[in-house]
C-alpha cells in the first residue's frame, strides 16, 4: 500500500513538474502576458496651445520625450521623469520643417525626423537647430530613393525604408553607406521599420497584417509571422522592447498589438474611441527602459502615455 | 456404410438443387431494394408524376432517368433534403461529377462552388447539349447582363462570341486550372491560339513591338468595344494615336523610358505639380509601382484609366475599410446609407494622389466641408456641434460629425454610429444618463 503511495505521488510530481516545465516553455515562447496602464496624455505645450494630430513621438530611453506635433509643423521636447511631465516644454521649430512625422534621437540626443511633404529625413541638434537632411553617401545603383520611415539602431547606425527601390538601406552614423537587404517577393506594402535588441530588422506590411525580419548581417527578410488579421485592421507602426517583444500599432483599429520576438501573439491592449487609453488612428509608437509606452494618437490630438506590466 | 452412402446421395442431390435454384430459377422476390412489383422500375414514377413523360422525350436526358433509376438521386418515402433528394443540392451532383471543380482550380464559377448546379443544368433533361436549361450564350446572358449590354452596344464584337461554343471558345464553364476568370488558358496563349503573331499585319498593328507575350487585356477588351481592334473604351491618348514611343523605347525593346514614378510627371505635369506640394502624398504614389497601383497604362474599362473600378481598386491595400463598407450596405438598419458609402466612391471624401489633411481627405474639416455638401448638419440633430463645443473626451477636440458616425461606415451599427445603438452612444459623453 505505501509502496502504491509512493508510486501516485512520483507519478503527480511527475505530471506537475511536466506541466510547469510546458507552461515556463510557452510563455518564453509566447512572452508572459503583458497589459498596459494608463498614465497620462499630453495635450499641448506649455504655452497652452493644443497639439493637432501628432504622429510622431521618440523617447531617449531615460525623460526626453520628442513629440512630432504634425499638424502643427513643430517638434515639442518634453521631460517625462518618474511619471510626471517637468514644466519646460521646448518648442523646435524650422523654415526647413514642414510636416514632421516619424521621429528618432540617437545616443548623442541629435534628433532626427521624416518630413512627409518633403519626403525627406531632417537632422536637428539636441537644441533643435537644423543641421541638414540626412543624404545617404555612396549609394549603390540606384541612387534614387524615398524614405517612408526610418530607425536608428543602439549603435547610432540608421535603417531606412526605401520604398522607391524596394530595399532597406542601411547607413552608418555618418550616413554613408553600409549595405542593403532587398524587400521580400509579393508583399503588400511597407509602412514601417523597426530593430530590435539583436540588431534584428523588423518589417511591417500593413496590407498583409504580416511583419517580416532579417536577423543581423541577413540578406533577405522572411516573414515572422503568419498574417495577423484576425488581430489588427491596418498595422501601420511598430517598435521593440528591450527584450525584442513586438509592439505594432494598428492604425484603423485603434489599438497595440504584442507580439513575442517569435512573432507569436501575445496581447491587444488599448481600443477603438476617444477616452484616455482609447486610441483614434494612432501612428508612431516608442518604448523607454521603464516600460514606459508614448502613443502618438493622431485623431486624437494627443500622446498617449500607458506603462508596462506583466 | 449403406446408409452413409445414402446420406452421401441425397445430400448431392439437395445441393444440386439449391444451387440450381439459385442460379437458374428467377427468384419470386420483388425488383430492387424497395421491392417494386416485376416490371414497375422505371415506370412507377411516371404514373404520378406525368410531367416527366415529356422530359424522357427531350434530346438530352439525365442518364439515370433516362435507365428508369429515379432513386439515383430521390428517395420513393421520405427524406431530409427537399424534392426527396436522397442528399443534400450542394452535395448530391459532386458525388458523380466530382471532376467539375479540380482541386487546384485558379478560378472558379460562382454557381459551381455554391453548387447551384440547377442554374444551368435542367436536372431531368432538356433539349440542350449537357442538358443545360438554355442553349448557348443565351445561358451566360441571364447573369452577366452587362456583358451581353456591353456586346450588343458596341461597334466592334469579338467575332468568336458569335461562332461556334460562343462564351465557351474562351471560358470554361465550371472552373479553369490554368487562370483566372475562367479562361481556358492563361492570356496570350489563349488569345494567339487564333490570333497569329507571326503575320505581318498583326505586327504592323502592333507598331512591331513583340507583344506576343504580353498580357492582351492590357489594351484590349476581349468582349468587343466602340474602339478599332477592340481597345477598351478608356484609351491612354497615346495608345489611341499610336504613340507607343511616347513612353517606350523604339521598337523591338518593350522597356519603358523610365520608370513609371518618373515617366508619368513628363507628361502630367499639373497633376504632379498639385501632388507634390500637398503635406501628404498617398505613400504608393512615390513607390516602385507608382500610378500603375490604381491606374492602367495602356487602356481599360474605367474612367480615368482606372484598372478596376474604384472600390476594387482602392480595397486591394484598404480591404479592412471595405470590408466595414460592403457591411455597412448590407444592414438593414442603414437604410440611409451615406451615398458616397453606398456607391463606393471613395474619392467623394478622399484625395487619391494627396491632401492636405489626415486620412487624405480633400477637405480640412470633415464635418463641414464635407458632410454638409449633402447633409445641411444645421438641421441634422439639435445636439450641439461646431468649434465652440469641446468634446469632453478629449478637450483638444470639438464636437463633429465624426464624435457619432463612422465616415466609411460602421459594419452592423445603425446610421453609421460609432455604437451598436443611440443609447451606448449617447452615454459615452452624458454618463449621468447611464442606466
Amino acid at each position: 500500500m505505501t509502496k502504491m503511495r509512493k508510486c501516485c505521488r512520483k507519478i503527480s510530481l511527475a505530471a506537475t513538474s511536466m506541466l510547469v516545465l510546458a507552461s515556463v516553455v510557452t510563455m518564453s515562447s509566447s512572452g508572459a502576458e503583458v497589459k498596459f496602464r494608463y498614465v497620462t496624455s499630453l495635450y499641448s505645450d506649455d504655452k497652452n496651445i493644443p497639439l493637432k494630430q501628432p504622429e510622431g513621438v521618440a523617447s531617449d530611453g531615460k525623460s526626453l520625450l520628442l513629440v512630432a506635433d504634425t499638424g502643427n509643423g513643430r517638434l515639442l521636447r518634453y521631460i517625462f521623469k518618474d511619471g510626471f511631465l517637468e514644466a519646460e516644454i521646448v518648442e523646435i521649430r524650422s523654415p526647413q520643417l514642414f510636416y514632421p512625422v516619424k521621429t528618432e534621437i540617437n545616443s548623442r540626443g541629435e534628433i532626427y525626423t521624416l518630413d512627409r511633404k518633403q519626403r525627406s529625413i531632417v537632422r536637428l541638434s539636441s537644441e533643435g537647430e537644423f543641421r541638414g537632411y540626412l543624404n545617404p553617401a555612396g549609394l549603390p545603383s540606384p541612387a534614387a530613393y524615398v524614405p517612408r520611415s526610418f530607425t536608428i539602431d543602439k549603435n547610432d547606425n540608421f535603417y531606412i525604408l526605401d520604398i522607391l527601390s524596394e530595399r532597406v538601406l542601411i547607413l552608418d552614423p555618418g550616413g554613408k553607406y553600409v549595405g542593403q537587404i532587398k524587400f521580400p517577393q509579393g508583399y503588400g506594402f511597407f509602412s514601417d521599420i523597426a530593430v530590435d535588441v539583436n540588431g534584428t530588422v523588423l518589417l511591417v506590411d500593413g496590407v498583409n497584417a504580416l511583419v517580416f525580419s532579417a536577423a543581423i548581417n541577413s540578406a533577405a527578410f522572411s516573414p515572422l509571422t503568419e498574417s495577423l488579421k484576425q488581430y489588427v485592421r491596418f498595422p501601420a507602426s511598430l517598435t521593440t522592447d528591450d527584450r525584442g517583444r513586438i509592439y505594432l500599432v494598428d492604425r484603423n483599429g485603434g489599438s497595440i498589438t504584442i507580439l513575442g520576438q517569435d512573432g507569436i501573439f501575445v496581447e491587444r491592449q488599448s481600443g477603438l474611441g476617444w477616452k484616455e487609453g482609447q486610441l483614434n488612428y494612432p501612428a508612431q509608437i516608442c518604448i523607454n527602459a521603464k516600460g514606459e509606452i508614448f502613443v502618438a494618437d493622431t485623431r486624437n490630438s494627443r500622446v498617449q502615455i500607458f506603462k508596462v506590466f506583466e | 456404410m449403406k446408409s452413409l452412402d445414402f446420406n452421401f446421395k441425397y445430400a448431392t442431390l439437395f445441393t444440386v438443387y439449391v444451387v440450381f435454384s439459385l442460379v437458374v430459377v428467377k427468384p419470386a422476390y420483388p425488383e430492387g431494394k424497395f421491392k417494386l412489383r416485376p416490371g414497375a422500375k422505371g415506370k412507377i414514377c411516371l404514373k404520378c408524376h406525368e410531367t416527366f413523360k415529356q422530359t424522357l422525350k427531350s434530346r438530352y436526358v439525365h442518364p439515370l432517368l433516362k435507365k428508369g433509376k429515379c432513386t439515383g438521386c430521390h428517395v420513393p418515402h421520405t427524406s431530409s433534403h427537399k424534392n426527396l433528394l436522397t442528399a443534400d443540392t450542394t452535395k448530391l451532383c459532386y458525388e458523380c461529377h466530382k471532376k467539375v471543380l479540380p482541386e487546384k482550380a485558379r478560378s472558379a464559377h460562382k454557381v459551381v462552388v455554391e453548387a447551384n448546379c440547377n442554374k444551368c443544368h435542367n436536372s431531368h433533361g432538356s433539349n440542350n447539349k449537357f442538358i443545360l436549361i438554355k442553349s448557348g450564350n443565351e445561358l451566360c446572358f441571364d447573369c452577366h447582363k452587362d456583358i451581353s449590354d456591353n456586346i450588343k452596344n458596341v461597334r466592334f464584337k469579338h467575332k468568336s462570341l458569335e461562332k461556334d461554343k460562343g462564351c465557351l471558345n474562351c471560358h470554361n464553364p465550371h472552373a479553369s486550372a490554368k487562370s483566372n476568370s475562367l479562361l481556358r488558358n492563361s492570356m496570350p496563349s489563349l488569345c494567339i491560339k487564333c490570333h497569329k503573331t507571326n503575320k505581318s499585319t498583326f505586327r504592323q498593328q502592333h507598331m512591331n513591338y513583340p507583344v506576343a507575350k504580353s498580357d492582351c487585356s492590357s489594351c484590349h477588351n476581349p468582349h468587343g468595344s466602340n474602339k478599332r481592334g477592340m481597345v477598351f473604351d478608356v484609351a491612354h491618348s497615346d495608345v489611341a494615336r499610336r504613340k507607343c514611343t511616347t513612353c517606350h523605347q523604339i521598337a523591338p525593346s518593350l522597356k519603358t523610358k523610365q520608370p513609371p514614378s518618373q515617366l508619368c510627371r513628363e507628361c502630367h505635369k499639373t497633376m504632379a505639380n498639385q501632388t507634390f506640394t500637398k503635406k501628404r502624398v498617398h505613400w504608393p504614389v512615390v513607390d516602385s509601382v507608382s500610378c500603375l497601383h490604381c491606374h492602367g497604362p495602356h487602356a481599360t474599362k474605367e474612367q480615368k484609366l482606372l484598372k478596376d473600378p474604384q472600390l476594387q481598386v482602392c480595397g486591394e491595400c484598404h480591404a479592412d475599410t471595405v470590408e466595414l463598407q460592403e457591411a455597412s450596405k448590407k444592414n438593414p438598419n442603414n437604410d440611409k446609407l451615406c451615398e458616397p458609402v453606398k456607391t463606393g466612391n471613395c474619392t467623394s471624401c478622399h484625395s487619391p494622389h494627396a491632401a492636405d489633411n489626415v486620412l487624405l481627405v480633400n477637405e480640412a474639416s470633415i464635418s463641414f466641408d464635407i458632410c454638409a455638401r449633402c447633409h445641411q448638419w444645421e438641421t441634422h440633430s439639435t445636439h450641439p456641434i461646431g468649434e465652440k463645443f469641446i468634446d469632453i473626451r478629449d478637450k483638444n477636440l470639438s464636437v463633429t460629425c465624426l464624435s457619432c458616425h463612422r465616415a466609411c461606415g460602421t459594419g452592423n451599427n445603425p446610421a453609421m454610429l460609432t455604437f451598436s445603438s443611440t443609447y451606448e452612444l449617447c452615454i459615452q459623453c452624458h454618463v449621468e444618463r447611464r442606466r
